[in-house]
């Protein structure tokens, strides 16, 4: 740990976290701003239940992709993240029948998902690994919290774990600061 | 067995016929061939019959009219025979040799010769005897050398079988143990198991130097079998070695362990898992205690539940705020970097001590709070109660403070947060003074992880 109360220091964690920061408060800002204008727009109440819940899922889901972005793809559980979010998002226009550049992304990020599902539709026994870890219950279970999680074996998967719970209690302590800035 | 007899004998009196003179008068060549020949002839005629047992069965007849004097004594016309066969129960008990295990080397057909002199030496003084009950005793010192045959060591027991197989001693003894374990058992399926068992030297007298020879289309196999195992024995043996890291090439194998590719590369494996284990038991508050690879995958499935439920109440909670009017990039930015500052000056208010010892507790502390009153909300009031909850966490606290599960803490949130909010409301005024930008306390727990973790 870096003694230095005063000095400017700046390491990985801390560009990460700032990263997010910025980024989450960006969207935030937009959703929020979204929200003002619908309010002014009409003239009903300003939070009705349905709206906070798709407001707060819509808040979550831009949680998960500026922490991912923070990361950056280097790892796999980010890039597995990435391709999900915009896979849905992508999914989301559709419906909404909306030409975005979101097809220039997507094309970017094609890479990935040849690269994550290599393994994945062979069993986890038959993926050459023989520890008992890779069939077993709770694996799979893991495997499903993680992103990404079923296309690996389980060292990397404990590997991708630990960053990713690091990630996550980041992200969870930097929201709820904000959360409290934002509600005094 | 009486149509052995005779050849028996007859091969006796060549080699007798050899033997003339002093026993070490004979040539090796020669009494290697005499050897070879009666040997041959034994094999033939143990093969027509039925192999070990028919010959066990004569063995034991043979021993039973040594054992039991008493017997042999009531057939008078049996003691001739008792004689010549005692002289080849005697030559064939004394031929093989007893097992010994210090012997590590092949012996020679050379040694087993001069055994076999032994055996003849003493069959002769047997047969002076006459009584088989005599030979009795001669077998059983067969070991220790006949006071005719000086310059025989007693270790000149050779048990190999005859000539092929030069195989180490100790498939040697091995086999020669399993010939035994055959003959005891009765059966030929009898495998290492029971060759690996240390038989007593003396109880290997009677009758295994057979087996040897009969067995011997079976002795390929298991000599093979006896090979490796002595090789896996002196494998293990071998000095005890240190595991190194691999860079996929070298990995030594451990003193007592399996030397195979397959079972290096999996304890290679094994090892990473545990390492990775062990990481995440840092990682995961409160895992100190628990050991063993499920209860920890169930620690920390639970964990990451846990801060995804935090991610979700807290979404919720922001979706729920009111946006400010005074919200523009100058927020924005001093939001940013309030989580340097407000911890530095939070936490500097608190004592550094009790924070760093609390760090990894902290950042659950105030979404723990978050989450029990959600918790507790959610399942019980509509849901825009429950947010209106949620935002005056500061009053609930107290009885949410029982609810909390085991990530929560040390440290009282209550004091935290007021000062926090203090200290926001203080930077808000100032705008954007000169803010610390120590992000010490904050990155207390995962900096040092990350530290750990960045490669």
């Amino acid at each position: 740990m870096t003694n230095s109360p005063k000095g400017f220091t700046l390491n990985n964690a801390d560009s990460c976290r700032v990263k997010f920061a910025r980024r989450f408060l960006r969207s935030l800002i937009e959703i929020k701003t979204r929200q003002t204008n619908y309010n002014n727009n009409l003239s009903s109440s300003p939070s009705s239940s349905s709206e906070i819940r798709r407001r707060s899922e819509r808040i979550k889901l831009k949680a998960y992709s500026s922490m991912a972005h923070a990361v950056g793809p280097r790892k796999a559980w980010t890039r597995a993240l990435l391709l999900k979010l915009h896979n849905r998002a992508k999914r989301h226009r559709f419906r909404t029948r909306k030409r975005s550049s979101l097809a220039m992304v997507l094309k970017k990020k094609r890479v990935f998902r040849v690269k994550n599902h290599a393994n994945f539709y062979k069993p986890a026994a038959e993926r050459g690994n023989y520890s008992v870890l890779n069939s077993d219950e709770k694996t799979e279970k893991l495997r499903e919290l993680v992103p990404g999680g079923k296309a690996m074996d389980i060292c990397s998967l404990l590997e991708e774990t630990a960053h990713f719970i690091k990630c996550l209690a980041m992200q969870v302590q930097v929201m709820h600061e904000i959360a409290d800035q934002l509600s005094n | 067995m009486n149509r052995t007899l005779p050849e028996m004998l007859h091969c006796l009196n060549s080699v007798g016929n050899l033997l003339a003179g002093n026993c070490t008068d004979m040539t090796v060549l020669d009494r290697q061939r005499a050897r070879l020949k009666w040997q041959q002839e034994q094999l033939q005629q143990e093969e027509q019959q039925q192999q070990q047992d028919g010959y066990f069965n004569g063995s034991d007849q043979l021993n039973g009219i040594f054992f039991n004097p008493a017997q042999a004594g009531q057939f008078p016309g049996f003691q001739g025979l008792v004689g010549g066969v005692s002289v080849i129960g005697d030559t064939t008990a004394n031929r093989p040799v007893k097992p010994d295990p210090s012997l590590e080397n092949g012996w020679s057909e050379l040694d087993r010769f001069e055994m076999s002199g032994i055996g003849f030496g003493s069959s002769a003084t047997g047969l002076a005897n006459g009584p088989g009950f005599q030979m009795t005793g001669a077998i059983s010192r067969t070991s220790s050398s006949p006071p005719t045959v000086a310059p025989l060591t007693p270790e000149v027991k050779s048990r190999e079988s005859f000539s092929p197989e030069k195989t180490s001693s100790a498939a040697g003894r091995e086999s020669f143990k399993k010939r035994k374990a055959d003959k005891v058992n009765n059966t030929k399926g009898v495998q290492e198991d029971d060759s690996r068992e240390k038989r007593a030297k003396g109880s290997a007298e009677e009758g295994d130097s057979k087996i040897t020879e009969q067995n011997s289309p079976k002795n390929n196999n298991t000599n093979a079998n006896n090979r490796e195992s002595s090789a896996d024995t002196s494998k293990e043996n071998s000095k005890a070695s240190e595991v190194q890291k691999p860079d996929y090439i070298h990995v030594r194998a451990r003193r007592g362990q399996a030397t195979d590719s397959h079972s290096l590369a999996e304890r290679v494996r094994r090892e990473k898992i545990s390492e990775r284990m062990k990481y995440l038991q840092d990682l995961v508050p409160g895992c100190n205690k628990i050991t063993g690879k499920a209860g920890m995958l169930d620690e920390i499935i639970n964990y990451v539940q846990s801060l995804q439920r935090q991610v979700e109440f807290l979404s919720m909670k922001l979706a729920a705020v009111n946006p400010r009017l005074d919200f523009n990039i100058d927020d924005l930015f001093a939001k940013e970097m309030f989580p340097a500052c407000a911890g530095a000056g939070g936490f500097q208010t608190l004592g550094m001590s009790a924070e760093m010892s609390n760090s990894p507790y902290l950042q659950f502390n105030p979404a723990q709070q978050v989450v029990s009153c959600g918790g507790l909300e959610m399942g019980m009031n509509s849901h825009d109660m429950g947010l209106r909850r949620t935002i005056s966490a500061p009053v609930s606290i107290p009885e949410t403070f029982l609810d909390t599960s085991c990530y929560t803490q040390i440290q009282p949130p209550t004091t935290w947060d007021s000062e926090l909010q203090n200290l926001y409301s203080t930077e808000f005024n100032q705008g954007r003074s000169s803010i610390p930008f120590s992000s010490q306390p904050f990155t207390g727990s995962i900096e040092a992880s990350n530290l750990k973790m960045e490669m």
